[in-house]
């Protein structure tokens, strides 16, 4: 995979709008640009015009087609993205309430004997605190106005995570249309083949405010600094 | 116990309360985890892309983005994401971001239609914006300038652009594509209560016993609200039932209890079926609360001869011949058309019956009082036999099991204490009479008091990240102004000019150019400068041969922001580089009412720049003589608008006075200060009000060091003025600073949850004061009406006030324009896929999204495919009068269709189907039906 994502395209446009990490080399000085020019048909995706229809074909969908038990997996994104699909699915989907045929390689206790990527710790772990009624009352177990969590580890592969294709997806083989230049950084050795997000990593850094008080003060509502009408002064 | 587990564990009096909810410390922690992130940088954000409104945690390194996560404190998702949310990450490094205006030019330099683009600087880019927009006024006065706006963008922006627009420009040629995938909605919203979006949120999930889709691909277009019907169906399988409403078969269904498969556009008849059992039964069974009804409800009806949206015989295009033989087939019915067998029994309590000519009128939104008896009349021809018939929508399914599952979705409904939520997106938006079918699903909520309560109600969904923060609150649409507000209420105006500090009367009163009109304007001639903002109209709109042709053949100048080029960047004159999401400060409101704010993280590419600097910009190029003179009648403007600069003269500005100065830099906006030390803006960038490292050469050719002041915190608090205190409360910056969003109306610091509910929401609560009522429906659009029938209205009743009450209205199944017939035998529905959002601009660009769906598929029903001798994989022809595109056929993929229906998404570019789709209307929402036209397909 990481060879396909390397093929750039090779474009006028491409090295002109390309943007590298630095930009100091692109700033434009007008008597230098003027005479490079760009057609409007190599912007963008399509890359034949948009007037007709006759020579446009789409790009054609070629999942791979090894087997689960022998396809090679592919590199996370990023730390903790989700991995994607290297096997053939055919077969194996549209996933239902009561098939879901994913989970059958791909719980831990199975996993490791086929191959298969093991199913992590954060798709066992509850996050939600959920909305209940209670005598007429609906309860909710946590304050969001203190942006509480609440995080229970589970035996059971979650419900919410019942929708395997909602994260995961096979891949097409071939040529991107257009090169991607985010780089990945991982925090743990094995970052681009597992996931490391549980224990205390699932709270770090949710304290998105520094200094200051990071949570909802009287002098928050009370907003009397905004000169724009600060208050609803006609409630 | 707070998300601080610092604090957390300090405390052991949170730790018990902690235990007492379930939440387990995490056991093992990792410390060494946490150093390798040590030069990380997390914060929370919003997901760019749909309506769900999920948080994000993002992390940054050396100015990049580097990782995306589900945020555990976000309630909306709560510590996960769906594959778009988590791309998140990538979408802004697409190797081809525009990172330069790029102007087409002749060999002489200068600026020429025919030419190709060559980089030019801002300066020369605002230059030739100034020239043509003169050009423009000068030509058809502010109706000839025309801003293509959007639901994406973000909060600040689209009220920059509104004042701007308004204020400045005195136009109200600005509707954004949330026309496209909400408008239908709102006009629901408007007619039923008074006042727009939903009574609900997002807590019904969890509180429900019933989930109903209708017309609405949940999972893979709100995957995560998806994610929670999954959790509660599979947490309660025998009590919680889900029910999908599909014309096709999708993955919503792959997890339904029922699949209900109908015919295009009858949901309508579905919903009134569902009535009729609840009003027939009535009397034996006592199902309709009527202590409520009597209480809370009228019965209204309006005319149905409303045409559908398209272009009229009188229009210029139309005369000119701009239209073909072929397509004036179906366009023709905007004047006239005959009543066919399968609406004729539902429109006879209206008076017409099948072979009528029913001659059409344009598109209104009048309304009267009806009595019940009226409306129940309107629920007679809505028998089992009659609307099984006519709703059936997969040939081989038998008509004796569609009639159980009628029979099971009515009772569903109706059966006492089970709660149900409605959901719907774009099957019931995107529809000819989608303002109706929205009204409809009201009516059955409310004669069952199954509406405003915690666990039931009908829930209109909403499919952009902000169609509902930026596009109805800040009212970037022709019709209307912020917080409810609307341009043809002469008070309203009032009210914005004053809080805008420009003269009374500068506010154009006439709002009708409406996205599709903005279009058919251009066509026409009427506009000849128009404005892309965050989104994609050359893509997005169809029968999109005829836009395209009029930006690129007529006397125009057309300008496109964007962060890659799309197809409007291609068709433009000028394209200008944008800032994308987190390379900018922002706020986005989602579907259950929830604004939600992040930071600037990274600094944008090249020179780009935000929407928001753009208009700023352009809004120093124009003093108050070149826009607030008097003009001439134009386009729908039938009276004269007078000068204001004698007004302006007297408020202490003078004709030189720009509208930078009044607008963006006044005295108030310089109040919100650049400063370091507040806790909100500690570290991070804010390019628009201090320049960046990049030092950009701004639109004066020097380089823009920053406004000085906190332009986005002013943009805000300015707009959430106009919400306080009218029931639209939003809450100050500084706390969506410090909470993952609050549901409006905030009032006291407390947000909202269930409106229109006086348990619930203050503003209910005030209305019904001194009374023991459980709701108040207190919007106050359209609250007073003369009464009728279900003919017309009694124009001698005098106009009853409604106060507090909300609708409910008869309205029959009426076909759509076009349908399948012996030369174009198949429905076209379009729509998107979960990987990909939109027009695929920035999804196409994320290595993973493009390889999990390259192109667009045809999916087809696999003995259509035989009898068209078409294979799996194989390239057929779809064909509609308008025009035909290319694409791969699919039998055995995620969308499995009836016979006789088709599904073609319209993200990729290669396979342009809004050539094909038909730009017909609800002519009263004038959104756009992509749902339905008919089609023929072929091998090529």
């Amino acid at each position: 995979m990481r060879a396909i994502n390397k093929i750039t395209i090779s474009l006028v446009a491409g090295a002109l709008l390309m943007v590298g990490c630095g930009t100091d080399g692109l700033k434009s000085s007008e008597a230098n640009v003027a005479t490079k020019t760009v057609t409007e048909e190599s912007l963008g995706l399509r890359k034949t015009d948009i007037y007709t229809e006759d020579s446009t074909i789409a790009v054609k969908t070629e999942y791979g087609t090894a087997q689960a038990t022998t396809s090679t997996k592919i590199r996370r994104a990023f730390q903790d993205a989700p991995p994607m699909i290297p096997h053939d699915t055919i077969g194996m989907l549209p996933i239902k309430s009561n098939d879901n045929r994913c989970v059958s390689c791909h719980l831990p206790e199975v996993a490791d004997s086929v191959g298969a990527t093991p199913i992590p710790v954060s798709h066992f772990t509850d996050f939600r605190p959920r909305a209940e009624l209670k005598d007429g009352e609906v309860f909710i177990p946590v304050n969001n106005y203190k942006n509480e969590v609440s995080i229970k580890k589970g035996e059971e592969l979650q419900n919410a995570r019942f929708n395997c294709t909602q994260c995961h997806a096979p891949q097409s083989q071939g040529n991107l249309v257009v090169e991607n230049t985010f780089e990945a950084v991982y925090t743990s050795k094995d970052g681009a083949s597992r996931s490391n997000w549980k224990g205390s990593t699932l709270t770090d850094s949710l304290d998105t405010v520094i200094g200051g008080d990071s949570f909802i003060t009287e002098k928050d509502i009370a907003n009397k600094n905004s000169a724009a009408g600060g208050g609803s002064e006609h409630h | 116990m707070s998300l601080s587990r610092r604090e957390f564990l300090k405390s052991s009096a949170a730790a018990s309360a902690a235990a007492a909810i379930g939440m387990s410390v995490p056991a093992e922690l990792e410390a060494a985890a946490a150093k390798a992130e040590g030069d990380w940088r997390w914060d929370k954000a919003a997901c760019r892309f749909c309506g769900t409104g999920c948080g994000i945690m993002m992390a940054t390194k050396n100015g990049k983005i580097v990782a995306v996560k589900g945020d555990p404190a976000a309630p909306v998702n709560r510590g996960l994401n769906c594959i778009k949310g988590y791309f998140n990450a990538k979408i802004m490094y697409g190797a081809d971001r525009l990172t330069q205006p790029l102007l087409r030019v002749g060999a002489d330099g200068k600026f020429d239609k025919k030419g190709k683009f060559t980089p030019v600087s801002w300066s020369r880019a605002f230059d030739e914006m100034e020239v043509n927009i003169k050009k423009a006024l000068k030509h058809g006065g502010p109706e000839a300038v025309g801003v293509f706006a959007s639901g994406q963008y973000t909060i600040m922006e689209g009220y920059a652009a509104q004042k701007m627009m308004k204020a400045g420009f005195r136009s109200n040629a600005f509707d954004p594509n949330a026309r496209h995938c909400m408008a239908s909605a709102v006009v629901g919203f408007y007619q039923t209560f008074g006042v727009d979006e939903p009574s609900g949120c997002y807590d019904d999930i969890e509180l429900t016993d019933t989930i109903v889709s209708w017309g609405s691909n949940m999972a893979e277009m709100h995957p995560i609200l998806w994610t929670r019907v999954t959790d509660r169906k599979l947490s309660k399988p025998d009590r919680v039932k889900v029910i999908s409403i599909q014309t096709y078969t999708h993955r919503t269904s792959d997890l339904a209890d029922i699949e209900i498969i109908f015919s295009p556009n009858t949901d309508g008849a579905l919903w009134n079926y569902i009535a009729r059992e609840i009003v027939m039964r009535d009397d034996a069974e006592k199902i309709i609360d009527w202590n409520f009804v009597k209480k809370h409800m009228i019965f209204a009806a309006g005319p149905v001869n409303i045409g559908y949206g398209m272009r009229r015989s009188d229009e210029k295009s139309v005369k000119d011949g701009k239209y073909t033989a072929l397509e004036m087939e179906t366009v023709s019915k905007e004047m006239k058309k005959v009543v066919s067998k399968k609406e004729g029994p539902a429109l006879e309590p209206y008076g017409y019956k099948a072979g009528d000519t029913m001659t059409n009128i344009p598109g209104t939104l009048g309304h009267w009082e009806i009595s019940f008896e009226d409306y129940k009349k309107s629920l007679e021809p809505y028998t089992l036999e009659y609307t099984a018939a006519i709703v059936k929508g997969n040939p081989d399914e038998s008509m004796e099991d569609f009639k159980v599952k009628l029979q099971t979705l009515a009772n569903l409904y109706i059966e006492k204490g089970r709660k149900v939520v409605s959901f719907w997106t774009m099957g019931m938006n995107q529809h000819t009479r989608g303002s109706w079918v929205n009204t409809l699903s009201y009516n059955v909520h409310f004669m069952l008091n199954k509406q405003a309560v915690p666990g039931s109600g009908a829930f209109s969904l909403t499919g952009q990240p902000s169609a509902c923060g930026t596009a109805r609150e800040v009212g970037t649409f022709t019709h209307r102004l912020p917080a409810d507000m609307m341009i043809e209420n002469p008070a309203h105006r009032k009210t914005t000019e004053n809080k805008w500090m420009v003269p009374e009367g500068t506010i154009n009163p006439v709002g009708v150019q409406h996205i599709m009109k903005i279009h058919r304007d251009i066509e026409d001639g009427l506009i000849k400068f128009a404005w892309v903002n965050v989104c994609n109209p050359y893509q997005d709109s169809a029968s999109a041969h005829h836009w395209i042709k009029a930006a690129r053949e007529m006397d125009n100048f057309i300008v496109t922001s964007d962060g890659y080029p799309g197809i409007s960047a291609k068709v433009s004159d000028l394209i200008l580089p944008s800032a994308m999401i987190y390379e900018k400060w922002g706020a986005y409101g989602n579907a259950e009412r929830r604004t939600q704010h992040w930071r600037q993280q990274v600094l944008p590419v090249g020179d780009a720049m935000s929407d928001s600097w753009q208009w700023v910009e352009l809004s120093k190029r124009f003093t108050v003589k070149d826009v607030w003179g008097g003009y001439a009648p134009s386009g729908p403007r039938k009276d004269a608008l007078p000068s204001m600069i004698e007004k302006a003269k007297a408020m202490g500005y003078n004709e030189n006075t720009t509208m930078f100065e009044i607008l963006f830099a006044n005295k108030i906006a310089k109040s919100y200060k650049v400063d370091q030390n507040d806790p909100i803006q500690r570290g991070y960038d804010n390019t628009e009000a201090s320049g960046d490292s990049r030092n950009v050469i701004g639109s004066d050719g020097k380089v823009f060091k920053g406004y000085g002041f906190f332009i986005q915190k002013y943009l805000f608090e300015e707009y959430a003025s106009f919400t306080r205190g009218h029931g639209h409360d939003l809450a100050p910056f500084d706390m969506y600073h410090k909470v993952r969003g609050l549901k409006w109306p905030v009032v006291d610091g407390k947000e909202t949850s269930w409106r229109f509910n006086t348990k619930y929401d203050p503003y209910a609560a005030k209305a019904a004061k001194g009374t023991n009522d459980t709701h108040a429906f207190y919007g106050k659009i359209a609250k007073s009406l003369k009464s009728g029938n279900l003919h017309g209205v009694d124009k001698d009743t005098k106009e009853k006030s409604l106060e507090n009450k909300a609708k409910i209205f008869a309205r029959p199944y009426m076909d759509p324009p076009e349908m399948p017939d012996a030369h174009y035998d198949t429905w076209l529905c379009t729509g998107r896929v979960l990987e990909h959002w939109h027009s695929g601009t920035m999804t196409m660009r994320v290595p993973e999204l493009f390889r999990a769906v390259p192109e667009a598929l045809c999916y087809m029903h696999p003995e259509d495919a035989k009898k068209k001798d078409l294979k799996q994989g194989g390239l057929c022809w779809v064909e509609s009068r308008r025009g035909k595109v290319k694409a791969r056929v699919e039998t055995r993929g995620r969308n499995r269709p009836p016979r006789g229906l088709v599904f073609v998404p319209w993200f990729d570019e290669n396979v342009f189907i809004n050539k094909v789709c038909l730009d017909a209307t609800c002519p009263m929402s004038k959104q756009t039906d992509f749902k339905k036209c008919a089609v023929k397909i072929y091998k090529a």
